[in-house]
């Protein structure tokens, strides 16, 4: 994952600290190889280098025939505190007058609470950033390789288990190869985001739901009944962006997107069922009483 | 458990970089002997695992296992030279002491006068009684 994505929150995260408590007087972050992830305005670059390659020496001794925890310095008027904090160093300035346990308290809860934030925010947008791309590529790559196999009524149909499962380890390939570049860009979609909006669209939530016929006869063959349950829940989760569409998932694999209205027989309303036309039901290659995952398409 | 206790006429530096400063150690009179008494007194302690002492003209090493007396003058030497430079840097004032923490022990690396103070311990013991024991 690229840095600037902690740097960002760490900054921030660092000046809060700062904030609550006044008697922290330097603060940064660094990586073993001594780049800098976050500091704070009063620190220098100068002295941090200098830190860090001081750190670097004796950590590299302290680990002969122990593993390495932490490097305390005090003074008559502070104290150094450098220790790992996930994949980083932690390094606090304090002033005599500080409270050690409250800061240790403070940072050790803090800067770990937020690095796995950015962890946990930036996979998932790495990933839904990948498959959104394999979709696009695919849907602009499979009329042309074979226009004429699939049934124009199925044409909605996407890809198996295996295909999916293909793509994810192609995706992986080339994350391996070019992280740097494909996390760069995620994250400054990620930031530009946060910024602009501020808040980053949450994952569809996928309903698991029971397969109910529609009828054989009936005209919107491409589109299925929902509870208005799950449709609610959907525009709550989303406000005001349009969902026109639901990728529908088969345990077996099988993936169908297609048009959705709400049920409109009020014997199946709550019952957590979805009325599937008989069409999508054989491009599913389920039936009645099987179940199936429903997850909103979001534009 | 094997100990070992020698007076040496080198400094930590000379001792790692002349193995043989270490075997061929000349008894010389250390200028403070209260401190090197305090520091065997320490010693006996459980969780003491070993001190070195250093002045400017001799070295008392005193370690539970003697094997490990290169490690531990290096780390002992760094950590002193590193806490002072950093200690300078963000203006901490008189250097007091650095502790190295690891996973099973940690070493408390100080000065008093010209005399540089590392006492190895473990993990669960209480370096700050120690460095007040040992500055009284």
């Amino acid at each position: 994952m690229n840095n600037e994505a902690y740097t960002f929150a760490l900054d921030n995260t660092i000046r809060e600290i700062k904030n609550v408590c006044p008697e922290v007087t330097n603060i940064f972050i660094f990586e073993e190889n001594a780049h800098t992830i976050a500091k704070d305005q009063n620190t220098d670059q100068y002295a941090i280098n200098r830190t860090v390659d001081a750190f670097n020496a004796i950590k590299e001794k302290a680990e002969t025939s122990d593993s390495f925890e932490a490097l305390t310095i005090e003074g008559s008027e502070g104290r150094v505190n450098i220790a790992p904090i996930n994949n980083f160093y932690l390094a606090t300035v304090t002033s005599r007058e500080a409270d050690d346990k409250f800061v240790s308290s403070l940072t050790r809860i803090l800067v770990p609470t937020v690095v796995k934030l950015v962890d946990q925010l930036h996979p998932a947008d790495l990933r839904s950033n990948d498959t959104f791309m394999a979709a696009e590529e695919e849907l602009v790559e499979e009329p042309l390789q074979e226009p004429m196999q699939e049934p124009s009524e199925y044409a909605y149909e996407k890809e198996t288990l295996e295909e999916a499962e293909q793509v994810e380890h192609e995706t992986s390939v080339v994350e391996e190869d070019s992280v740097g570049e494909v996390a760069e860009s995620v994250n400054e979609v990620h930031v530009e985001d946060v910024e602009e909006n501020g808040l980053v669209l949450p994952e569809p939530p996928v309903s698991q739901v029971i397969v109910e016929s529609l009828g054989r006869f009936q005209l919107k063959s491409d589109t299925v009944r929902i509870d208005d349950s799950i449709i609610s829940l959907w525009n709550e989760l989303y406000g005001d962006r349009t969902i026109l569409e639901v990728d529908l998932d088969a345990l077996n694999g099988k993936t169908v997107r297609c048009k959705f209205s709400h049920i409109k027989d009020s014997k199946y309303q709550g019952k957590g069922v979805i009325q599937m036309p008989d069409k999508i039901q054989a491009a599913l290659e389920t039936c009645k009483g099987k179940l199936i995952e429903v997850k909103p398409v979001v534009e | 458990m094997a100990r070992k206790k020698k007076s040496i006429s080198e400094t930590s530096t000379e001792l790692v970089e002349d193995s043989a400063a270490v075997i061929e150690a000349v008894e010389e009179k250390q200028a403070y002997p209260e401190l090197a008494e305090c520091l065997s007194k320490l010693n006996e302690r459980l969780e003491v695992l070993g001190y070195i002492l250093r002045d400017t003209n001799a070295a008392t090493i005193n370690l539970k296992e003697p094997e490990k007396i290169v490690e531990y003058a290096i780390l002992g030497s760094e950590a002193l030279e590193a806490g002072q430079e950093i200690s300078q840097l963000f203006n901490l004032g008189e250097f007091r002491c650095a502790i190295v923490e690891r996973k099973e022990t940690k070493a408390l690396c100080f000065l008093i006068n010209e005399n540089r103070i590392n006492v190895f311990m473990k993990k669960d013991a209480d370096h700050a009684e120690i460095l007040s024991n040992v500055r009284e």
